[in-house]
């Protein structure tokens, strides 16, 4: 389980890693149906010195891209449908990729709106690499046509449409050795929500390897009868905190191994400067907290179970406090400052998993937030024992009849 | 010494009074039998006992102390439904259940109990691999192998066939001359007569009979007739004096009413038929259980 369990969840983000450099190299042949005459030759020495650079790699010669093969075609005025359709059928064949049509007013817009747009059709046009080039290459072009026809020279038109990215960086720090300043870090988007994404899906990895098996296993106990055996000799609460302690040892061993081998791993890679060692005592400080809440919660409701539908029927309000953080991560993650994710942080069943992912965030939260929600999950964690174990209680030796939300509160109000 | 003493305990479930008011005492190293029909109160009693329940009203005291967590370590408790982790081995289950009571290591003792009831070739199977009957001596075994004071048993022949039912008995017999001091539920009333000290029997939730079983007996006093007859049951119809005729085939038992002479109705009879055999006995409990929960018993009450 401890080695099952992680290679399912990160196994369909890995296959997409390892999957990105998978392209299909099957040229594509693309018609292109130029009404401005400003464009095709342009695409035509575009795409050449595209296909040159990009097709095959240089070291191995292996083809690592399709090459774009375009076909200038000369529009059909009279019926220009038919050439459409035709062209269409071709496309549905397997003859050709897509065919672009080019209005004739695109240099300058203006007029009726159909004179001046370019249309590119395919079998899957909205997702599809050819047009991101063509609309990458076309736009540039027509740009820096307008500049010299505006009396620019070709040279500084270049200048004026030279495009600087802004890149992302982290904070300048002192050595702690050396006393030296050190270079701030490139960071990337993916670098930046890595930490927090693998912090919050540990938690939630902890949670159902060790939380949510008190929901069957309680049920099984109850059905099968075990737990008259056992309560012969332990006493009802005895055996909740069992059955919850038993799940957070299973949880806490599955962190410690899980923290301890990426922190070491991290470390051989010379990435220590993502491993968020202000993050960890937080992470099993919130995951101790969220086992024995989500655990009573769940060990009570097993035991107002009779038979596994009553447990199928339960699982999802059972885990509401871990789904939902699920449901509203991206979010939180975004904007960890936002009022929304401040004050949904701040609700104690939501705490651990949504405090833990602002606080991974690499914009940071203010210092007492934290503990403001250690302070309110600790509370409702003890109110969640307490009504957990009146409910296990009654519910664990009570036969017959499906669980009812109404029953469950006059146990934890009567005991 | 009372090793459990019952004081005026009442249970309700809704508005059901499965106990009413019961009292009762178990003395030391005695074998106290609990009998009643079905629904009757015997294992809400036990449960009670166990404080798995908690009465109503009412005490239960335990070796002379109110019940608290250490006292159930000196109590073994066999409930009427069997509970055990099917996926576990036979010994492993036994040392699970033995150390929770116990607290120490219990490896000898499940040797021991295994080997006395012809279980070591199972002890490495799992749970789910026995037969009921098998089951039933491994969750036996479960309630004493941590060397219970006071072992309480919810039925514990259910299921059995005569052969196990003779080895538990045997086992419990054993026991009881250890020290130990048993009460269990039966519904068998030969059991309960040959191996019971005490009888006590529960029905609607009240005690109705507390005591031996001489003592029992006695107050139904000698009022069955059996007779062996050459005409058999049809020549004894109808005679004055007889509450109720029960059919054996070969032997025909009567029960006289209340202040009727025996030797005018076995009269009666040998006017009627050729008489092989007769004598006068005292109810056997099986009858007296009858008399108390049976249908006759609820045309009385329904009269």
């Amino acid at each position: 389980m401890l080695v099952l369990m992680p290679v399912l969840m990160g196994g369909s983000a890995i296959a997409m890693y390892l999957l990105r450099g998978q392209v299909d190299t099957t040229d594509k042949r693309v018609v292109v149906l130029d009404r401005s005459g400003v464009v095709a030759d342009m695409l035509l020495k575009a795409v050449e010195e595209r296909n040159k650079a990009s097709v095959y790699d240089k070291e191995t010669g292996k083809k690592i891209q399709p090459a774009y093969i375009l076909d200038v075609v000369e529009p059909d005025e009279k019926d220009p449908q038919a050439q459409r359709l035709q062209l269409s059928d071709r496309i549905r064949v397997g003859d050709l990729h897509a065919f672009l049509e080019i209005g004739q007013n695109v240099l300058y817009p203006k007029g009726e709106q159909s004179t001046f747009r370019i249309k590119y059709h395919a079998k899957n046009a909205a997702m599809d690499n050819v047009r991101n080039w063509l609309n990458n290459t076309i736009n540039p072009y027509l740009r820096k046509v307008r500049l010299v026809d505006s009396g620019l020279e070709e040279s500084k038109a270049n200048e004026i449409m030279t495009w600087l990215q802004v890149e992302a960086m982290g904070l300048l720090s002192v050595d702690d050795e050396t006393g030296e300043i050190q270079e701030a870090r490139r960071t990337s988007e993916e670098e930046a929500i890595f930490v927090p994404i693998v912090v919050f899906f540990l938690m939630f990895m902890m949670v159902m390897m060790g939380a949510m098996p008190l929901l069957q296993s309680t049920m099984e106990e109850k059905t099968q009868r075990i737990a008259e055996v056992l309560l012969g000799s332990l006493k009802p609460h005895e055996f909740m905190a069992g059955k919850v302690l038993g799940g957070l040892a299973v949880s806490l061993t599955g962190a410690l191994v899980y923290v301890i081998g990426g922190v070491f791993f991290l470390g051989r890679l010379g990435l220590n400067d993502i491993i968020p060692y202000h993050v960890i005592p937080w992470f099993f400080a919130f995951l101790v907290l969220e086992i024995v809440m989500v655990g009573s919660w769940l060990a009570a409701l097993g035991s107002t179970c009779n038979d596994p539908k009553d447990a199928q029927n339960l699982t999802f309000p059972a885990m509401f406090p871990v789904f939902f953080p699920m449901f509203v991560f991206m979010p939180v993650l975004m904007e960890p400052t936002s009022g929304f994710a401040t004050w949904l942080s701040f609700f104690p069943p939501f705490t651990p998993m949504l405090m833990l992912i602002r606080k991974a965030a690499p914009a940071g939260i203010p210092a007492w937030q934290p503990w403001v929600g250690l302070v309110g999950v600790i509370l409702f964690t003890a109110l969640a024992i307490w009504a957990g174990g009146r409910i296990f209680r009654v519910g664990i030796l009570m036969q017959g009849g499906a669980p009812k939300l109404s029953n469950m509160i006059k146990w934890t109000i009567r005991g | 010494m009372n090793v459990v003493e019952i004081d005026n305990i009442t249970k309700t479930f809704g508005r059901v009074r499965a106990v009413d008011d019961l009292s009762l005492n178990v003395p030391e190293g005695s074998i106290y039998g609990f009998i009643g029909p079905n629904g009757s109160g015997k294992t809400t009693t036990l449960r009670m006992i166990m404080n798995i329940f908690y009465p109503d009203s009412g005490k239960i005291r335990i070796f002379g102390e109110k019940m608290h967590g250490a006292t159930s370590d000196r109590i073994g408790y066999l409930p009427e439904e069997r509970g055990m982790y099917k996926k576990m081995k036979v010994r492993d289950l036994l040392r699970f259940y033995g150390e929770l009571k116990s607290g120490r290591r219990v490896n000898k003792e499940v040797d021991y109990w295994l080997d006395r009831l012809d279980l070591s070739d199972w002890a490495d199977k799992k749970i789910e691999t026995l037969s009921k009957g098998m089951g039933q001596k491994v969750q036996f075994i479960s309630t004493v192998v941590s060397h219970p004071e006071l072992i309480i048993l919810d039925e514990p022949f259910t299921g059995l066939d005569p052969v196990n039912v003779e080895a538990i008995k045997n086992a419990v017999l054993e026991l009881r001359s250890q020290g130990a001091t048993v009460i269990f539920s039966t519904h068998d009333m030969n059991v309960a007569e040959k191996m019971c000290d005490f009888i006590f029997m529960i029905f609607k939730g009240k005690k109705v009979l507390d005591g031996t079983l001489v003592s029992i007996q006695d107050k139904y006093g000698s009022d069955t007739l059996r007779v062996r007859t050459e005409g058999g049951i049809s020549k004894l119809q109808n005679l004055d004096g007889v509450d109720k005729i029960t059919d054996f085939g070969q032997l025909q038992e009567l029960r006289i009413a209340q202040e009727n002479d025996h030797q005018k109705i076995l009269s009666e009879i040998m006017s009627r038929t050729r008489v092989y055999s007769f004598d006068m006995a005292k109810p056997t409990l099986y009858d007296i259980f009858l008399r108390i929960a049976g249908p006759e018993a609820k045309e009385e009450t329904d009269a």
